[in-house]
């Protein structure tokens, strides 16, 4: 399995932000109308900042200049800038809340979309693909995307500040509004260099603060093996080395950010207003100037720059939300698509007859792991399969249990193709006893009901005492109420075993298909599972691996595999007569104890 | 307040770096009260007529002069005051690293990982936002606050800045109102998430099995379910996070109000000219941001003091398991002698092991074997020093072993567990773990030791495959075999296999007994199982039961007694428990 590359490792173009947005629009489309109203709002609050300087400009050049203005104009001038201040509340408060909702769904419908869409991926994405960075595609990368979407309105705010602000100086004195874009090409300047210093500082900072927390993590998992080593000292300078890393980074960043945001804004700012004092001063040397248009033109300015730090900032994180966007669109766009069915699948399975006809398999087209492969199971009869890893044991229950589609050959359940059956038909009437019994957190009727609520308590307690795990369940305090914790972690392996097989039998298949446990269960509690086993065999038709050629002596049909091909076929008797890879395998395990 | 008195220590050590990031931050208060006094005073030059150009160019060189310095000041104080929170934030993350490395059994049964990582991550945050965040409001507050409002009330008018000003202390209480009720809300988003992610991680662990009884929809709608409640949590958030901005706007609108009718007021009856009006509203907008960050201040304080309080009380925790006060200099080797009365695991009433007594001449095996729960770890753990408290003694070469320093008597002992941790990193690094310089072929002999090597050439990566986390790329039976290659990289004087054979074939498992018996012949090794094939070779063979050793002897011996171990002996050759044959989990 290759290293997961960092997330701060790639790099997208431009185009490929382009895609990446496209792709993911389909998921917010659902709430447009949050969309466009935040908009509508967006506009209406900042054409609402460019009324209140001009209503202070209104009263001080038209009635402050008069000393005969009434007190009434003052109470008047003031509950107007009120009630426009308070409208600007209202739509400050819209803006934010319908954006903020609409990428929340917007986030949630994606997840849900992906989710989805994982489920009818087939097993092989499962085994290519470790579960720990399908999970982060799930959570922290749809999480990840809106948030940048969410940054995506404070640019939108920021930018129609920006126009409204600039509009409404150059319709209160375009002569200066026009001397001011002298500042243009030094704040494109830094914004260009900004953006390019701080995606590589930024994202340096951001792999290095992964690597230390993913190095605590670790360190605290195998922390045994570190202080049984006596390597504490060793991990702690490694440690060092990673975490000043990191604060150099850190501190480069913030340099990075004092030099060109807000401190630079502020220095623009400043120099804006020796402009505009100038020009307004050395205009009143021979015209009028109200003092009402100084103070507006110079709010106007103060708009114009506040925002541009944040635009600044939020554009640098713009990258994090792309990157997201591009695995979780791999994602979507994955089509190892489980097997599929005919187009309308019917039939039942009553009788539990398998049948392999030819069937050849590979999980990459090149190299097949079975080869031609056939053999007949009656109703009520158990075949094993035995051989070494690698040799298609997996592989044929794989094809069995339609995780992975074969190539070619049939495989007949009632002489009718397996392709031909519901699937759901065939989940229920295929008992698949997995090697690992991984258990789900809830308590023990729940893992042995699963989410299937049509099974009654009575029913869970039947398979219970069928495989004969009710005598541990009931010494627990709670019984089936027994809370199982993740991964079943206060159960021993063979208590998990035994409640995995009766997740298996309380569906009651007409098939079973054991993948038999090597798990390092005591000999006390392998008895039990050994006899759970045969009582499940009991008048089911039973396909077993096995590793261990003592519990399968008494299969009607013993198939030895080696390469995806059967080398020899018999019943136990057979096969030691045969003084063949049977023999020899069945010898040496008798030699070892 | 309290969280600076307990940060003191670190402010004290970056004396000079604080001095000057503060200093910096002062200046820039104070030449802040320069622009709108130029512009109010121009505006009244401008409104009389009385500007000239002389005037005009002085104004200019001011503003503009104050604009360059200014700039500098504000980089100085943020790269000071920014830049010293990563030094505090660097030095406790270290510490609490140093201490993770140093903590006993215990400590890590109390804190589950994902409590420590918090405190490593989050609450370090939390702690670097005081020194951050929290310095810089306070001083700014302070004096660009006070400053302001002198400004104010000399420049202006004093009893129009009283006026002004009233509502502005309600900005400190929304600040802190709405903090807390941004905290809940947003604490109640993270747990809704961080269930969500646990759903989802179990879920796809047990894909195979979801599948095998085909409940993709039941899991679909179970997800949905944890999924509208993240929603749920995501509208408090956003709801809370949209009243900032308009409660802001409607508090500083009763200034503006005040100043309007109350301003308007002075300048119509002359008591202020137009132009200190101008100054006068330049200033209060000054005066929004110390306010609102007063009431930042508050939360970022008990946030601080929290989190702090949370990392000093990990950072207290002491370890259980001390160095010897005159430690022996002996080498570690030699005989080894279990003495053991009585042992139980702290908080627990159970007695987990009685009456041990054996020894183990150096270079011999020792094999123990027993239930699951028998007492066959917990004596391991006796051996390695993960618990003191025991009555009796364990001595190596006549020295109680608690009187060796740590470093001399653990790194002459190799414990391999049944599950033993690999790094997410090389398989040769994995196994130069506890020697990290040797040479590529003391890793390839040890790997060839443990019945690997050939396993790993036939990687296309060879000993530079990387494990993946938890070694999860690797079969359980090539873990088991990493383990003990690193364990005998270090050729320990004694060697403790620890159910670390399982999930071995029974040929490789021969083949690996084989080659112990051979190298190690001077050195000690403990094997503990649950096949008898792999200690029935041992010179010596101890089976427990409830904490106590219920027989003892060779193979031989034990057959003749016919007790559980010759019974589970039989059971195992007779095929209920055959061995593995093949295959690895």
């Amino acid at each position: 399995m290759a290293k997961e590359q960092s997330i701060w490792a790639e790099k997208l173009t431009f185009k490929d932000q382009v895609k990446v947005i496209r792709g993911l629009l389909p998921f917010a489309k659902p709430y447009k109308w949050y969309f466009f109203s935040a908009i509508v709002a967006i506009g209406v609050v900042s054409a609402i900042n460019v009324l209140l300087p001009r209503i202070l400009q209104e009263f001080m050049n038209k009635y402050l200049g008069h000393l005969d203005t009434k007190f009434q104009v003052l109470i008047i001038f003031a509950a107007v800038y009120f009630g426009v201040s308070l409208l600007k509340a209202v739509f400050q408060f819209l803006q934010e809340y319908l954006y903020g909702l609409g990428g929340a769904y917007a986030e949630v419908n994606t997840r849900e979309q992906l989710y989805r869409h994982i489920h009818t991926l087939g097993m092989r994405y499962f085994d290519q693909n470790p579960a720990g960075s399908i999970l982060s595609r799930v959570t922290n990368d749809t999480q990840a995307l809106f948030e940048v979407w969410r940054l995506f309105m404070l640019v939108l705010m920021g930018t129609f500040g920006l126009v409204a602000s600039y509009y409404a100086m150059f319709v209160t004195n375009a002569k200066i509004a026009l001397a001011l874009l002298i500042f243009l090409p030094f704040l494109f300047g830094a914004v260009f260099y900004y953006q390019r210093v701080s995606s590589k500082v930024y994202g340096g900072m951001r792999e290095k603060l992964s690597q230390l927390n993913a190095k605590i993590a670790e360190s605290i998992n195998g922390i045994n093996v570190i202080q049984q080593f006596r390597q504490e000292m060793r991990m702690g300078k490694d440690f060092a080395v990673t975490n000043d890393e990191y604060q150099m980074a850190r501190i480069r960043m913030i340099k990075t950010e004092s030099l060109l945001l807000n401190p630079l804004m502020n220095l623009f700012n400043g120099l804006g207003i020796v402009i505009i004092l100038g020009m307004f001063g050395w205009h009143s040397m021979d015209a009028a100037v109200a003092a009402g248009t100084v103070y507006a033109f110079i709010s106007y300015l103060n708009n114009f720059f506040a925002p541009m730090s944040e635009i600044m900032q939020e554009l640098a994180l713009f990258q994090d939300g792309s990157v997201a966007g591009v695995r979780v669109l791999r994602i979507l766009e994955n089509q190892e698509l489980a097997p599929a069915q005919v187009a309308h699948p019917h039939g039942e399975i009553t009788q539990g007859k398998i049948e392999f006809k030819n069937v050849t398999f590979s999980y990459d087209g090149v190299h097949p792991i079975l080869k031609n492969l056939s053999f007949t199971a009656l109703p009520g009869q158990t075949i094993a399969l035995v051989g070494h890893t690698g040799s298609g044991k997996s592989s044929t229950i794989n094809a069995l249990m339609r995780f992975y589609d074969f190539q070619e050959g049939q495989i007949l359940i009632d002489d009718q193709d397996i392709r031909e059956y519901p699937i759901a038909e065939i989940r229920k009437k295929l008992g698949l006893v997995l090697q690992e019994s991984f258990m789900f957190y809830g308590d023990v009727s729940s893992n042995i009901r699963m989410f299937n609520q049509d099974i009654t308590d009575e029913q869970v307690k039947a398979a219970a005492e069928f495989v004969q795990a009710s005598r541990f369940i009931e010494e627990l305090p709670k019984k089936y109420a027994e809370p199982v914790i993740e991964h079943g972690a206060t159960f021993s392996a063979g208590e998990k075993q035994l409640l995995n097989f009766a997740r298996t039998i309380v569906t009651n298949p007409k098939i079973l298909v054991l993948d038999e446990a090597t798990a390092n269960i005591d000999t006390e509690t392998e008895v039990t599972i050994q006899k759970a086993l045969a009582k499940m065999r009991n008048n089911r038709t039973t396909i077993a691996i096995a590793h261990r050629l003592s519990t399968i002596e008494d299969a009607n049909l013993i198939l030895v595999l080696d390469q995806g091909e059967v080398i020899e076929r018999g019943t136990h008797a057979e096969l030691l007569a045969l003084n063949g890879k049977y023999k020899e395998m069945y010898d040496l395990q008798g030699k070892e104890v | 307040m309290d969280i600076f008195r307990k940060l003191t220590w670190f402010f004290k050590e970056q004396k000079a770096m604080y001095i000057r990031g503060l200093l910096a931050l002062m200046m820039t208060a104070f030449l802040n009260m320069i622009p709108p006094f130029l512009i109010g005073y121009t505006v009244n030059q401008i409104v009389a007529h009385s500007l000239t150009p002389m005037k005009l160019a002085l104004i200019l060189l001011g503003v503009g002069a104050e604009a360059v310095t200014l700039y500098a000041f504000r980089y100085i104080w943020a790269v000071h005051i920014w830049g010293g929170a990563t030094y505090l934030e660097r030095k406790l993350r270290q510490r609490l690293y140093m201490h993770f490395m140093h903590m006993d059994t215990k400590f890590y049964q109390t804190y589950r990982t994902g409590d420590l990582m918090t405190r490593a991550t989050n609450d370090l945050i939390q702690i670097r936002q005081v020194a951050g965040m929290g310095i810089l409001t306070l001083v700014d507050s302070l004096t660009t606050g006070t400053v302001t409002i002198i400004t104010m009330a000399f420049v202006v008018d004093w009893r129009l800045t009283l006026v002004a000003i009233l509502p502005f202390p309600l900005l400190a209480v929304m600040s802190i109102k709405l903090g807390h009720r941004m905290h809940n809300a947003f604490g109640d988003q993270q747990r809704a998430f961080s269930k969500l992610s646990d759903k989802v991680q179990e879920s796809l662990s047990g894909m195979k099995a979801i599948k095998t009884l085909g409940q993709e929809a039941q899991d679909i709608e179970d997800f949905n379910a944890h999924n509208k409640a993240l929603m749920q949590a995501y509208k408090k958030v956003e709801f809370v996070g949209a009243l900032y901005d308009p409660l802001t706007t409607m508090i500083i609108v009763l200034a503006y109000v005040a100043t309007i009718i109350y301003g308007g007021w002075l300048v119509l009856h002359q008591q202020i000219n137009i132009g200190q009006l101008v100054s006068f509203i330049a200033y209060l907008s000054m005066l929004i941001w110390p306010m609102f960050a007063i009431g930042q201040l508050f939360n970022i304080i008990e946030r601080g003091n929290a989190s702090y309080d949370r990392v000093m009380n990990i950072l207290d925790n002491e370890t259980h398991i001390k160095e010897a006060e005159n430690p022996v200099m002996l080498p570690a080797q030699g005989d080894l002698h279990f003495a053991i009365k009585q042992f139980q695991y702290p908080d627990d009433a159970e007695i987990a092991l009685q009456d041990i007594d054996v020894t183990i001449k150096a270079g011999h095996t020792l094999g123990i074997v027993g239930q699951v729960g028998a007492g066959k770890t917990s004596l391991l753990k006796l051996l390695l020093r993960q618990y003191d408290n025991y009555e009796g003694v364990i001595t190596l070469n006549g020295e109680d072993i608690r009187q060796f320093p740590q470093d001399t008597y653990l790194r002459s002992i190799g414990y391999v567990p049944q599950e033993g941790f690999l790094f997410s990193t090389s398989i040769k690094e994995n196994i130069r773990f506890a020697r990290p310089d040797a040479s590529d072929e003391q890793v390839h002999a040890a790997a060839q030791k443990a019945a690997f090597h050939d396993d790993i050439m036939n990687m296309p990566d060879g000993y530079e495959t990387e494990v993946g986390e938890h070694g999860i790329s690797l079969s359980g039976g090539q873990r088991q075999r990493l383990a003990i290659a690193r364990a005998l990289l270090i050729n320990p004087e004694i060697l403790i296999l620890d159910d670390s054979l399982s999930a071995v074939d029974a040929r490789t498992e021969a083949a690996i007994l084989a080659v112990l018996k051979r190298d190690r012949a001077n050195k000690t090794t403990i094997i503990s199982a649950h096949r008898m094939s792999s200690v029935m070779n041992a010179e010596n063979i101890i089976v427990f039961d409830h904490g106590q050793i219920k027989e003892r002897g060779t193979h031989a011996d034990l057959l003749a007694k016919n007790g559980w171990y010759a019974m589970i002996y039989q059971q195992q050759q007779h095929g209920m428990d055959a061995t593995i044959q093949g295959g690895e989990a």
